[in-house]
């Protein structure tokens, strides 16, 4: 089967995809740095689980995770199929050295080619049913976020998919068509069950019948692999390229502080820390800003929509979907490579401002990612840019003069911080004046939010009467600056963490616990960063310690009481915690009903981000009101457990508005009621003390 | 155009007033001091002006507790230049003294406008504008919610009732009393306003000592006295209504 025609069709294809994948490289080269280099066993490993080992494939979605993932494996197999192929323009029984039908790699590689071109066209023809006739909503855009994505054509899918469909037929049919041909037996046949079926089917053609599909077999193969090649990096299939470096340049967990031993050490998010924007630069405007990684990030986009589908914003009708802000930023750097030299008079933004401002930071979107795509520091860093420039609601703008001027979003004296305290019959030691074991860095809703502050109140009645050693900054904190960050004002993010350095670096104790999954993650992922060298803990964790510990004895176990309990973003998605609330809540003797997104894939409240502290009158249906119906969606809750002040207020609100025949409780109320020391309370209390 | 805007240092109410023992004032000792909210707008009307048609804009403010912290979130604004007035004010400045203090200083500089809050949350009575004009004899409007350069003199929108608006022509320097600035007052990020910081930037100049007073003196001063609270009525609707009606009757409204 020696061709002439076909080097010469290869090195044409060779030729323009070099060409195209040139100018590619060109965007990538233009982008300002970033520093991605470091920690190379780290980024190896990734690499392995979640590129190679198609680890959020497995996890995620089904059945359309498991297809991908064989489709992936099916390719890296299928190129030594493609090899062969090509090898066999010149020679008609080429084979890779070391594949040969009689060495030790050929009957396990036939075994394999034949396994996977049977899995692989299962699979494509499974994906060609959602795009044809079952038309999965999630391919083709949702809400109103997505409305230019759902009118672009959407035929590419299909193409690709019907290409794949042809190199597997293809390849069949000239395998197969050459053992009737060239009449082969032996290894070839014996370990090739699928090729050897089909050429016992094409046995009735003869040998010149068997060289003729051979033939057109064999150019079908050819010739989709070629062209395929060619637009690849002209689709959403440059993936196939680009995922894999997607994934290994991905942002790396923080350095953390060492925990003790006895609490579960999950590794965080990557994002779980931004980093400062570079020197010289405030944040990101247009395309002259944009990172190699982010437009990595832009190449690497599928369009499969996971993200979108699970973006709590897209979900209550707000103008971002993260799919299609990715493919923005993308098609801009396809339409208007020149933006990337420098400002353009007169372009239009990147990205608008109502779009940026709705994003929860909830981190759904990088979490369902499976190429690795960071949305939430993109956004992050634009929203910088709209800070820079004063674009910022009224709201907005007060909470941040309040954090400026008061150090709390609240604009409350900070004399005002610890006065919930007044409502307990002991006093809580100040840890800046009186060494303490536990210092309780509490945060602003747990202390100036009235539905709050009793939930603030349980816990220190709860560690009193344990014995624990524990203190306060009493008016010295301010705002740990979480969402600060996350809002994309820079500057008083460090202004706040230079506050709370200098009266940390002032008072004595051994370890931090904060009732506050927000404040958790900054002082946790972005404070060491700073100085902070103690160990941060959330309150969960350490009552779930005490009470396996015997520090803590539930002796009135709350049989009967069932429960769900809501993660919250920056505590399950941002840190991993999600054992020990559970831990808790299975020692108080409740019984504990799973919502169908919980854990690490929670869904958010709407408050994160600095979305509290903007207007959500214009959301079609609040985040919060959607996960109150989730919960009702269970049977017979008597609360929706939670573990975050900005909960307790949302949820509280939400269940008033949707009706739930449920109370939010905070999560301690349950345990208090079951260390039996607590007065028999009224419903409401639970729910969070309203008198 | 050369725009001075003054800023005054005032309460920030966030904190709980309270009397100091004689009675005559409140007790300054655990205050925080912020820029007036007014002198806030003014800021904002005069950098609007600057960003319609260009204009020189300078800010000036006595030595009052915090008053670098004013004047550098205006240098991180955009305006050309701070001028801090060095003096003894700790016994506090009234309207009068203020107001020659300033005179002093805006005579020397050559000015075209005045943007001054038209008042500050202690002291309601809305003088130092009124005052500072009479002083540098120069026309004055106040209750301005916008001012737009107009020739070499300016174009004044006032509130009037009803929502009515009126507008002024002022020509040459004028004196001007915002209440409210045509937007709201812009966000400065902390960037900004500490890199302004690392700039330095703040002109020093001794405030002039001028003999003015208003001839007030404080005999009393008192708390204000919660007068009425609001009833919370619960149970269910026949028992709200039924103690309305109840209330109603107390109260003399109702007689059957």
């Amino acid at each position: 089967m020696s061709h002439v025609a076909f080097p010469i069709v290869l090195g044409i294809a060779l030729l323009v995809f070099t060409g195209t994948i040139g100018g590619r490289i060109r965007l990538l080269a233009a982008a300002r740095p970033s520093p991605r280099f470091d920690r190379i066993p780290e980024r190896l490993q990734r690499t392995f689980v979640y590129a190679f080992g198609q680890k959020k494939f497995l996890t995620g979605e089904q059945p359309a995770g498991i297809a991908h993932a064989f489709i992936f494996w099916g390719f890296v197999v299928l190129g030594l199929q493609v090899i062969t192929q090509f090898g066999r323009a010149f020679s008609v029984n080429f084979n890779i050295p070391g594949f040969g039908p009689n060495q030790l790699l050929g009957p396990p590689f036939f075994v394999a080619r034949d396994l996977l071109e049977l899995v692989v066209i299962v699979a494509v023809s499974y994906m060609l049913y959602r795009r044809l006739i079952a038309h999965t909503p999630r391919l083709f855009g949702l809400g109103r976020a997505e409305e230019r994505y759902r009118k672009a054509p959407h035929w590419e899918g299909i193409l690709i998919l019907s290409f794949i469909l042809f190199i597997m037929v293809g390849g069949l049919l000239a395998d197969a068509g050459r053992l009737v041909w060239l009449n082969i037996h032996g290894n070839e046949r014996a370990f090739a069950p699928l090729t050897a079926l089909v050429a016992d089917v094409l046995g009735g053609l003869g040998r010149s019948g068997g060289h003729t599909v051979s033939e057109i077999g064999w150019w079908l193969h050819n010739l989709t692999v070629l062209t395929f090649l060619n637009l690849l990096p002209l689709s959403k299939h440059f993936h196939i390229i680009t995922a894999v470096p997607n994934v290994f340049f991905g942002e790396l967990p923080p350095k953390q502080v060492p925990r003790k031993r006895s609490v579960v050490q999950a590794p965080p998010a990557g994002i779980a820390r931004l980093d400062p924007p570079p020197a010289g630069l405030t944040g990101v405007a247009s395309l002259a800003d944009v990172s190699w990684k982010q437009v990595l990030d832009a190449f690497s986009c599928t369009e499969c929509g996971r993200c979108t589908s699970r973006c709590p914003a897209t979900a209550s009708g707000s103008p971002l979907a993260p799919r299609q802000l990715v493919l923005d930023i993308r098609d801009r750097l396809y339409e208007h490579p020149e933006e990337q030299r420098g400002v353009v008079e007169g372009a239009a933004p990147l990205i608008s401002d109502d779009v940026l401002w709705s994003c929860t930071t909830c981190m759904a979107c990088v979490e369902a990612c499976p190429v690795g795509i960071e949305h939430v520091p993109t956004i992050v860093d634009m929203r910088r840019s709209l800070i820079d420039q004063g674009r910022v609601e009224p709201l907005l703008q007060q909470t941040l003069e309040n954090f400026a001027k008061q150090g709390n979003s609240y604009g409350k004296s900070s004399r005002m911080r610890a006065r919930w305290t007044k409502g307990l019959d002991f006093v809580i030691p100040d840890a800046r004046t009186e060494p303490v074991e536990y210092l309780w860095f509490v945060g602003d809703f747990a202390s100036f939010d009235e539905r709050v502050q009793a939930a603030s109140q349980r816990v220190a009645r709860i560690l009193n009467e344990a014995g624990i050693s524990f203190g306060l900054l009493y008016d010295g904190e301010r705002n740990a600056g979480n969402d600060v960050r996350r809002v994309g004002e820079e500057g008083l993010f460090e202004m706040l963490v230079e506050h709370n350095m200098g009266v940390l670096r002032d008072a004595s104790f051994a370890a931090i616990f904060t009732t506050d999954p927000h404040s958790l993650n900054t002082l946790r992922n972005e404070y060491p960063q700073y100085g902070l060298d103690k160990p941060v803990y959330h309150y969960t964790e350490l009552l779930a310690e005490l009470v396996a510990d015997g520090r803590i004895k539930l002796t009135t176990p709350l049989t009967g009481t069932r429960v769900t309990y809501h993660d919250p973003c920056y505590l399950a998605r941002y840190n991993r915690i999600t054992d020990a609330p559970r831990k808790l809540i299975a020692a108080t003797g409740a019984e504990l009903a799973e919502m169908p997104r919980h854990g690490t894939n929670t869904f958010c409240c709407g408050a994160g981000g600095g979305r509290i502290w903007m207007d959500d009158s214009k959301l079609e249906e609040r985040p919060s009101e959607q996960r109150i119906k989730e919960a009702q969606g269970l049977d017979g809750i008597d609360y929706f457990i939670v573990s975050c002040p900005k909960d307790l207020a949302m949820y509280s609100d939400a269940a008033k508005t949707v009706g739930a025949a449920f109370e939010v409780a905070e999560l301690t109320a349950l345990v208090e009621r079951a260390l039996g020391a607590a007065e028999p309370e009224p419903m409401s209390a639970l729910a969070g003390g309203e008198p | 155009m050369k725009i001075v805007v003054p800023l005054k240092q005032t309460v920030d109410l966030v904190e709980e007033l309270e009397l100091n023992d004689d009675g005559t004032d409140v007790e300054r000792e655990y205050l925080t001091f912020k820029l007036n909210e007014w002198d806030e707008q003014a800021l904002e009307e005069a950098l609007l002006i600057k960003d319609a048609g260009g204009a020189e804009v300078t800010v000036v403010a006595l030595d009052e507790t915090d008053a670098d912290q004013s004047l550098y979130g205006a240098l991180a604004k955009g305006v050309d230049r701070a001028v801090k007035l060095s003096g003894d004010f700790e016994a506090g400045v009234s309207s009068h003294a203020r107001a020659a203090i300033l005179a002093e200083f805006i005579k020397a500089g050559g000015f075209d406008l005045v943007l001054i809050g038209v008042q500050t949350p202690e002291d309601l009575d809305g003088q130092t504008g009124v005052i500072l004009a009479g002083m540098l004899g120069l026309p004055h409007v106040s209750v301005a919610v916008a001012v737009e350069a107009d020739g070499d003199g300016v174009r004044v929108t006032q509130e009037m009732g009803a929502g009515v608006t009126h507008q002024l022509i002022v020509s040459g320097p004028a004196v001007v009393g915002v209440q409210a600035a045509r937007e709201a007052p812009r966000y400065v990020p902390i960037s900004r306003i500490r890199s302004a910081m690392q700039a330095g930037g703040i002109e020093h100049q001794p405030a002039a000592e001028p003999a003015a007073s208003t001839g007030l003196t404080v005999r009393r001063m008192f708390a204000p006295q919660s007068s009425s609270h609001a009833e919370m009525l619960s149970g269910d609707a026949d028992a709200v209504a039924g103690r309305i009606i109840e209330i109603m009757r107390e109260r003399g409204a109702l007689r059957v």
